[in-house]
């Protein structure tokens, strides 16, 4: 079975007070279409990218990401 | 279908390539047919060149009202789609070499006459062909994901 990278970014901008796609791709430094991406697991972030996830939200990474 | 910016600006890209260049190899290769020696065509590729120098920056000067500036996923796209073009073109360039190297053995199999025009139209016809290759790829990827 093939392992694949996914997320609950949609799930934690839900938390943060339903915050927008555009507001967390400028809070990373990327464009919304690449939030998109990454949230429908079509690209997979850089690590930097990543952990800029992770602070805005200010969880762990594991808790953004999981390889399963 | 939703596209984003950089989708609507490589489809509008690749149709005005396609249209354009289209329109000038079928030309191109109706005259290569016949004996064209002594016809630069020079005048014929500066009209494509200025053709699509106007109609890329018309389109893509309306387009740019709803430009994203590039992020890691479009350099990475980009980076992707540039080494797929990179083999289109070298198959075509090396094609092009054997041909000089062999005194032009194939064209005329496929009824092309082997001037100077001939080649250089054959170079200019494999940059195309590369730069068709980039879009699509491109498009490809950022339909499918990368």
């Amino acid at each position: 079975m093939s392992m694949k990278i996914s997320n609950n970014i949609r799930r934690l901008r839900f938390d943060a007070d339903e915050m927008s796609q555009q507001a967390l791709a400028e809070q990373i430094g990327v464009t919304r279409q690449t939030v998109i991406a990454i949230e429908k697991d079509k690209y997979s972030p850089s690590l930097e990218v990543a952990f800029k996830i992770a602070n805005v939200f200010a969880v762990p990474l594991e808790e953004v990401f999981s390889y399963q | 279908m939703n596209l984003s910016f950089k989708e609507k600006g490589l489809i509008a890209s690749l149709i005005v390539t396609l249209l354009v260049f289209g329109n000038y190899f079928i030309n191109v290769f109706q005259r290569l047919r016949t004996d064209s020696a002594g016809d630069t065509g020079l005048v014929g590729i500066i009209i494509v060149i200025v053709l699509v120098i106007i109609l890329e920056a018309t389109i893509h000067g309306f387009l740019s009202i709803q430009a994203e500036e590039e992020d890691e996923r479009d350099k990475l796209i980009e980076k992707v789609s540039y080494r797929n073009a990179y083999w289109c073109l070298n198959i075509g360039v090396w094609f092009l070499i054997v041909q000089v190297f062999l005194d032009s053995r194939f064209m005329p199999l496929a009824g092309l006459t082997t001037t100077p025009y001939g080649l250089a139209n054959l170079l200019l016809f494999s940059f195309i062909v590369a730069e068709v290759v980039m879009f699509i790829t491109q498009l490809y990827y950022y339909r499918k994901g990368i």
